[in-house]
């Protein structure tokens, strides 16, 4: 069966991912030692080609970074950097776009972001949580994303996105952050907040 | 994901944009100039009730459903498949890429269809384009050449085509 969830659900996975991404947003200020702004985020649940589509064009090349979860929740976080704004990081680390080491810091990027994002979403709902060693991808959007989504949400019709949007201040620098569990994974998320019973 | 579309306009074009893991599937017949395409998700419905063309083993029943609403005839229908990649090596992870290239080429045998050529596998995302009127399917790999993975229809040179199978690699060929 395909889960669903009330507005009251997906109003407090938001401010979950609103508090958490806002920890990711400090970590990486404090990497790039440049001020980061945090879009307000979205908890969206869609059909799967929508959710791609809420992603971004599908043929847009991007890094992708995927961050499996650990722990109590199944699922994966996914870092979406467009090609210029993955070169604008490397050059704010000095690290060469497209290199090993360029590849290598992306995923650090990554791993950071994900720790400080999962921490702070394990320390609100008492969960043990944990980001497992990144993957990167330079790839089409739709292709990574879809390839995600079809290993977490595949056999639901329904997928939840918990996304927000980093900006880093003064650099033609943005990039996606998102968190998919899988169903279950949701509903573990929503349980220590008392929300857990799926809609009906 | 999940999409399936068949199409008999003689300037119709079918796309699918970035598949990764997912398997484009496209059907011509070349004959009535008619061409199907799905986007295949995963390997197995296992009895789950969603769009058909989201599984491997309820996307060809349906496709070939489809395709005779707009005339085709399912003894001149041919395969070509496309994605199948992984992505990310993750560990502990499931190929899901090569079980859907493999559950795709079972329903297809099961259904008596033949498969002309595939370009699957290796970890590269993939768009590909079936022209409707000539039932070309040109292949994209992500970073890499634009391809022709089935040429135009030659009905002189349609018994003597031989399968051509491109099993690709992360290296560009």
């Amino acid at each position: 069966m395909s889960p669903r969830y009330t507005d009251l659900q997906l109003d407090a996975l938001r401010e979950l991912a609103n508090i958490a991404s806002g920890t990711a947003a400090t970590a990486l200020s404090q990497m790039l030692a440049r001020e980061v702004e945090l879009n307000v985020p979205r908890a969206l649940a869609l059909p799967l080609a929508d959710a791609v589509e809420a992603a971004g064009a599908p043929g847009e090349t991007v890094s992708g970074v995927v961050i499996p979860l650990e722990g109590d929740i199944e699922g994966l976080v996914l870092l979406l950097i467009p090609l210029d704004s993955a070169e604008t990081l490397c050059r704010l680390l000095g690290v060469e776009a497209g290199s090993e080491v360029g590849d290598s810091a992306l995923s650090e990027i990554g791993n950071i972001l994900g720790t400080s994002y999962l921490n702070a979403l394990a320390a609100m709902t008492g969960l043990a949580l944990g980001p497992c060693p990144p993957h990167l991808s330079t790839d089409l959007l739709g292709a990574i994303v879809a390839s995600v989504l079809a290993a977490t949400a595949g056999e639901a019709e329904m997928a939840l996105v918990m996304d927000s949007e980093l900006d880093v201040a003064g650099e033609p620098c943005s990039m996606s952050f998102l968190l998919l569990p899988t169903a279950g994974g949701a509903g573990d998320l929503l349980a220590p907040l008392g929300l857990a019973e799926t809609a009906a | 994901m999940g999409e399936l579309k068949v199409s008999r306009a003689r300037d119709g074009e079918l796309v699918a944009i970035g598949l990764g893991s997912c398997i484009g599937l496209a059907v011509v017949d070349g004959s009535a100039c008619v061409a199907g395409l799905a986007h295949v998700v995963l390997p197995d419905s296992q009895g789950v009730n969603g769009p058909a063309a989201k599984f491997a083993d309820t996307a060809i029943p349906e496709m070939m459903a489809s395709l005779r609403t707009v005339g085709a005839s399912k003894s001149r229908c041919r395969a070509v498949l496309v994605g199948g990649a992984r992505m990310f090596a993750l560990s502990g992870g499931l190929d899901i890429g090569a079980r859907n290239d493999a559950a795709v080429r079972e329903a297809l045998a099961l259904e008596g269809i033949e498969m002309l050529a595939a370009a699957t596998g290796g970890n590269r995302g993939r768009t590909v384009r079936v022209m409707v009127g000539t039932g070309e399917v040109l292949v994209q790999e992500a970073g890499g050449d634009n391809f022709t993975l089935l040429g135009p229809r030659r009905p002189d040179a349609r018994h003597a085509r031989p399968i051509r199978q491109l099993k690709l690699t992360g290296a560009e060929t």
